[in-house]
């Protein structure tokens, strides 16, 4: 038997085997629109499971045991939500190839809170071309709300990061004329979009940016950025990074003697415990300057201790994810986009369909997510794609975030 | 004898032809996609096969040729508007001769230091990428989908015939490119080039006192992994129809090589075996369990057993299967060609 | 100036991190890749015993070292061992795969959000000059040079370290003369993970513990390890000091580079160096027998 032979043997078998596979991989649902049974709903995602920025997938992990909550409690019009996630490990191209499986294969209903801005654009052409719904992207990149004329299925969830820059100009323009402001940035849209829309509320006013600092995610420190924005002579430090960055950022600064008078930390980063982290066990004297944004309720925030809205979160998770840490505010972000997603779902009627589903992301006017800060509502319409469009800002006082002024709303342009 | 001898794997090869175009008619659309991303890490495997199974050189780095390839397809298409098709080529020849350039200073490497050369290769490559940003796009990428010249992604194609929808297009497609790329490299490593290529590897000062140059047989074999590997990444840009410096990380890197040697050097079963690895491994991992982290020690685990079960790869297994069926006189060196 | 601080400051950390490189390389001659993955499950382990079970910290340290040299003996003896009759590329795809293992299983037990870690050095720091430095870093630099110092004595003037050099350098000569060549190798995967665990726990006080503290760093360590010359424990961390203020000193003063491109560059000087001395600057030329 020659090798060859044996090769070409192989590959029928093989071949057999992955076309016998297929056949028995699922027969199409005999209903409306796919992934929509008399039973049940399935939506798909994709998210970081292994990898780098596996911590994201909490995000997953909290929308997933809201789902199975809403299931375990009659689901939704006697449907139960099946929640379909793939693991990515945070590379683009995987994203694709998956969501294309969810979509062919698993013939999910919908593409819900994929996470990550890259990712989401690089699905957002296939997604809108094959007409499925692209729901609460975990993004906050600005195009995901401004493309809506061209992508019409396709809508994000979080402030975008434009706007969230925005704010923190505007706060500074008003309370601090004349400052000097140095950033700290990661060089992906993520930093770029938070930089640019600090630059844009800053514009007219006396306050001046002199001097901006990249950092790519995958650098392993930010010591001679931080360095370098300190002898820029800035009084006003912006962090626009991530997690261990902006830590490190904290870090460093207080390391090198820098005392800023504010330091603005970004939404994505500010999680009590980074900043408990950050504080160094109180020793960090930079930390105390801080402010940030924030339109979710903060699981370890005193002020939420005996919240409704956060009982409930620690009640299910405890429930439907065992193991995972109640601490860790991904959850909520997640279990505040799967409670949106629900809402939107009740408007679809009796036999949900993706149309249905898209024209009630469009229009939705959600005033009371528990998970989210009250008076932060929910809300689209015809020419708004960008359904959370407020932020509270905050200032950590004695080990803990406490929100002060009124909400800041804005057009998101 | 030797007619005959030419005559079954030519026979073999017509036959995988065949079961290669007919494998759609029996499958899911998604399924032949999936198949399609098999021929493309076949058609990169096949090049680095030529590397580390015949020169004996460890490449960490052949992802980043990928990369070099789907960003000469992407740019090509979106700011020139070259049709997809024609690009290939073109970014294999990039590509190899990336290879070849690298192969030049590499040549005092070796071992160890040369896998950390192509190790910092595949490292730096999305900073370089995301550094020359007017040309690259930087961290967004270049999207092809939908665009005109990009074949089938919007609207089905007709070749000879036959309605291709995309995923069947992009199967067909990455298929011919491998089948064509494993001819070629066939062609060439029959001949002197692939007994020079044998030689360097089992002894370089041996090769080098019989003649054999290694400069330049050394770069020579980077030149054309790289080209393999170029084309792959065109492929793999045509069918994911988007570009950025996170698709091609350095774990696409580690997973070429870990095919590569999972499949077992030297042989196309083995080849095609570690194309299929690379590409189920990661969908496999996750159906045994999805709490975060489970796939990677899932797929931890699996490369480590099969280093125990399988120490020569597929192609070793095949191998031994060989030596089973056959009596009489039979080369035990299953890696020989 | 600062620059230069904060580069030795970073360089120390590459330099610990490349000691148990080139001790594995050093005593059995393969490069680990699952080296940074396995000084991160130390650091994991030590953090988890003062954190969930109470126990301060030098306790915890020793413990940790205990239990990192037992893991890396076990490693070499249940995994690596079997395939070292191999070839190379078999050794390197099972310590990949440990590398995956490892990760994914930090990240199944401990989840991947980052957490804080204890230091053994106060975290004040004292001005210079005008320029800052931290105690830590002072402590760090001085525990990677007395590691140093205690390899050289380990394999200069000890029997077990003879003994290992001698594995290493020819086996089966070494078993000629009755040194039991594979528990040297397996005593010398040991030693390098103890010399992980190390860097991982002066490193995650600075770098704060998340499942990639050393995965980050690997290549670094890597670059510095072979720049100084891959069997020398003083070139590692001569490699990882220049490594560590050249790094910062491009970023801040070549414009070229910017971010993105600090580590390509550096990576880059890296190979020309080999070029000139494939060695790296402390190694010895291989001389081959033909």
């Amino acid at each position: 038997m020659s090798k060859k032979i044996a090769l070409a043997l192989f590959a029928l078998v093989l071949t057999l085997a992955l076309g016998a596979t297929a056949a028995l991989a699922g027969v199409g649902r005999t209903a409306a629109d796919p992934g929509v049974s008399d039973r049940e709903i399935v939506i798909g995602a994709t998210t970081p499971l292994s990898g780098p920025f596996s911590s994201v997938s909490s995000v997953t992990i909290g929308a997933s045991a809201y789902f199975k909550h809403v299931s375990a409690n009659g689901g939704v019009n006697g449907r139960k939500i099946t929640f379909k996630y793939l693991d990515d490990q945070y590379d683009p191209a995987k994203t694709v190839q998956l969501t294309r499986q969810l979509v062919e294969q698993e013939k999910v209903f919908a593409i819900f809170n994929t996470i990550g801005t890259e990712h989401n654009l690089a699905i957002r052409d296939y997604l809108n071309a094959s007409k499925v719904p692209q729901v609460f992207a975990a993004s906050g990149s600005t195009t995901l709300g401004r493309d809506a004329a061209q992508y019409p299925s396709a809508i994000g969830f979080q402030p975008s990061y434009q706007a969230e820059g925005w704010v923190y100009g505007k706060y500074l323009a008003r309370t601090r004329p004349g400052a000097k402001v140095a950033v700290l940035f990661q060089d992906d849209d993520y930093g770029k979009d938070l930089l640019g829309g600090l630059k844009r509320g800053l514009q007219r006013s006396k306050v001046k940016v002199v001097a901006a600092e990249p950092y790519s995610a995958t650098s392993a420190d930010v010591q001679s950025q931080v360095a370098k924005l300190k002898a820029s002579g800035a009084d006003t430090f912006a962090i626009f990074a991530v997690g261990k960055f902006a830590i490190q950022a904290y870090v460093y600064a207080n390391k090198f003697g820098w005392r800023p008078k504010l330091v603005i930390n970004n939404i994505v980063s500010s999680a009590s415990n980074v900043m408990a982290i950050a504080s160094e066990g109180g020793t960090n004297k930079v930390v105390p300057a801080s402010i940030s944004g924030v339109f979710l309720k903060d699981p370890t925030d005193p002020k939420w201790r005996n919240d409704a809205g956060v009982k409930l979160y620690r009640q299910i998770l405890k429930r439907y994810a065992p193991g995972a840490n109640a601490n860790d505010p991904y959850h909520m972000y997640g279990m505040a986009a799967a409670y949106t997603f629900v809402e939107a779902l009740k408007k679809t009627g009796k036999t949900p369909t993706r149309e249905a589903l898209v024209k009630a992301v469009a229009s939705l006017n959600i005033t009371k997510n528990p998970f989210m800060i009250p008076g932060i509502f929910i809300k689209t319409g015809p020419n708004d794609r960008f359904p959370i469009e407020q932020m509270l800002l905050q200032r950590w006082q004695k080990n803990s975030w406490r929100s002060f002024g009124g909400l800041w709303g804005y057009r998101s342009a | 004898m030797r007619l005959g001898r030419a005559a079954a794997p030519i026979i073999a090869f017509v036959v995988l032809g065949v079961v290669v175009a007919v494998v759609p008619s029996f499958v899911s659309a998604f399924r032949a996609q999936q198949l399609a991303y098999v021929g493309i890490y076949l058609v990169a495997l096949i090049g680095l096969n030529v590397l580390t199974g015949y020169t004996g050189q460890i490449s960490l780095g052949h992802g980043a040729f990928m990369a070099v390839g789907g960003y000469t397809t992407a740019i090509l298409m979106s700011d020139h508007g070259v049709k997809d098709v024609w690009t290939i080529p073109l970014a294999a020849l990039v590509a190899g001769v990336g290879g070849f350039l690298f192969g030049i200073p590499a040549l005092r490497l070796s071992g160890l230091y040369l896998a950390l050369a192509t190790f910092a290769i595949a490292v730096s490559m999305p900073a370089v990428i995301k550094r020359f940003e007017s040309f690259t796009g930087g961290g967004s990428g270049i999207n092809l989908f939908g665009t005109p010249e990009l074949t089938a992604s919007l609207t089905p194609v007709t070749i000879l015939g036959q309605e291709l929808v995309f995923n069947d297009w992009l199967y067909y497609l990455s298929w011919t490119v491998a089948l064509i790329g494993y001819v070629i490299a066939w062609l060439l490593l029959r001949g002197r080039t692939g007994r020079a290529f044998r030689a360097v590897r089992d002894s370089e000062t041996a090769a080098q006192s019989s003649g054999v140059s290694l400069p330049r047989y050394k770069t020579l074999a980077f030149g054309v992994s790289a080209a393999y590997a170029g084309a792959a990444g065109s492929l793999f840009a045509i069918a994911t129809t988007f570009v950025n410096p996170d698709t091609f990380p350095i774990a696409l890197s580690i997973l070429l090589l870990v095919g590569v040697v999972v499949g077992g050097l030297g042989s196309l079963v083995g080849l095609i075996a570690g194309a299929v690895f690379i590409q189920f491994l990661p969908i496999w991992s996750q159906e045994i369990s999805q709490s975060p982290g489970a796939p990677s020690v899932v797929s931890g685990l699996v490369l480590i057993a099969l280093m125990f079960v399988l120490p020569m790869g597929v192609a070793g297994l095949v191998g031994r299967l060989r030596l089973l069926t056959r009596r009489g006189y039979h080369r035990a060196d299953s890696q020989a060609d | 100036m600062q620059q230069v601080v904060a580069g030795l400051a970073s360089g120390s950390i590459y330099a610990s991190l490349a000691l148990a490189l080139v001790l594995i390389h050093r005593a059995t001659g393969v490069i680990n890749f699952a080296q940074g993955e396995m000084a991160t499950l130390s650091t994991y382990v030590a953090w988890s015993l003062m954190t969930n079970h109470g126990w301060s910290y030098w306790p915890a340290f020793v413990a940790t070292l205990a239990i990192s040299f037992l893991g890396g003996a076990v490693v070499h003896q249940g995994i690596i061992r079997p395939n070292e009759k191999g070839s190379v590329l078999r050794v390197v795809i099972v310590t990949i795969g440990l590398l995956l293992f490892i990760n994914g299983l930090i990240i199944l037990i401990w989840g991947g959000e980052i957490r804080a870690m204890e230091s053994p050095f106060p975290t004040r720091t004292i001005e210079i000059a005008g320029v800052a430095i931290s105690i830590q870093d002072i402590g760090t630099i001085g525990v990677v040079l007395a590691t140093v110092v205690a390899l050289w004595l380990l394999f200069q003037y000890t029997k077990i370290g003879l003994a290992m050099r001698a594995a290493a350098v020819n086996p089966t000569e070494a078993r000629l003369v009755g040194v039991r060549v594979t528990w040297m190798l397996t005593f010398g995967w040991g030693l390098a993970a103890v010399l992980g665990a190390v860097a991982g726990m002066l490193a995650a006080p600075s770098l704060f513990l998340d499942p990639n503290l050393m995965a980050a760093l690997l290549i670094y360590a890597f670059a510095s390890a072979v720049l100084g010359g891959i069997d020398s424990p003083i070139g590692a961390v001569v490699g990882g000091l220049i490594l560590g203020v050249g790094l910062n000193l491009i970023g801040t003063y070549v414009d070229f580079v910017g971010a993105d491109l600090r580590l390509p560059v550096a990576l880059a000087v890296i190979l020309i160096v080999l070029l000139v001395k494939p060695s790296g600057i402390f190694g010895r030329s291989e001389v081959r027998r033909v």
